[in-house]
């Protein structure tokens, strides 16, 4: 699954511990998610979603195997 | 969030209310109380010499697990300074679910051969030693699986 975390979180200003904070996760967390290596639980996905004020579809997108 | 930080703490405080010296000390107390019992068990039933020294010593042995196992079981985990507020969702939570499960199979493939070969050579050994080899390999079988998931994806 590809995503566009990355993007988001700095159009916003945002460090990845100040999201991670945000969402309440570990800044890990965030790390693997922007790169692709940590698909999300739904509920942490509609978590991004309310922090970005998007929807899930804008944040992540299937990847080309998918 | 600003106003949860405040009562946030290294040690954090007990579920139940009160400061941090009030979960530390209640941890102590009831690890102590804990110890000297399983000291006391330890040196009426086990010890064949000196049963008041082996007590004690055993008892000050295990008193740092005993006091460690009720601080965690007294503590409210939002009030740790550093804590995530949803493990669960961290990509921690991931790996261990991932190294707990494999290290499972790992276990039982362990077992399960183990238990042949005692059965097909006749061998015998003491239980308790057994089941603490059992513990180590698992627990090192997940630190291992634990740690290779970390790197390879961390």
């Amino acid at each position: 699954m590809e995503n566009s975390l990355p993007e988001y979180r700095k159009d916003r200003g945002l460090s990845q511990q100040a999201l991670a904070d945000l969402l309440g996760v570990s800044r890990q967390t965030v790390i693997s998610l922007e790169k692709g290596r940590y698909d999300p639980s739904l509920p942490l996905a509609f978590r991004l979603a309310r922090v970005f004020g998007c929807r899930i579809e804008d944040l992540f997108t299937p990847g080309a195997e998918e | 969030m600003e106003a949860s930080r405040q009562y946030k703490s290294r040690w954090g405080r007990a579920r139940f209310g009160g400061g941090p010296a009030l979960l530390i000390g209640l941890s102590v107390g009831c690890g102590v109380l804990l110890s000297a019992g399983l000291g006391a068990l330890f040196g009426l039933l086990v010890a064949q010499e000196r049963p008041v020294l082996v007590g004690l010593l055993f008892g000050v042995m295990t008193l740092p697990a005993t006091c460690g196992v009720f601080w965690a079981f007294f503590v409210d985990r939002k009030t740790l300074q550093g804590a995530t507020e949803d493990p669960e969702a961290s990509i921690e939570s991931h790996w261990y679910d991932r190294a707990a499960s494999a290290a499972f199979t790992d276990l039982l493939l362990v077992c399960g051969i183990g238990a042949t070969i005692f059965s097909l050579t006749r061998l015998t050994a003491n239980v308790g030693l057994v089941l603490a080899g059992v513990i180590v390999v698992a627990m090192a079988d997940f630190a291992v699986r634990y740690w290779s998931i970390k790197k390879a994806e961390g």
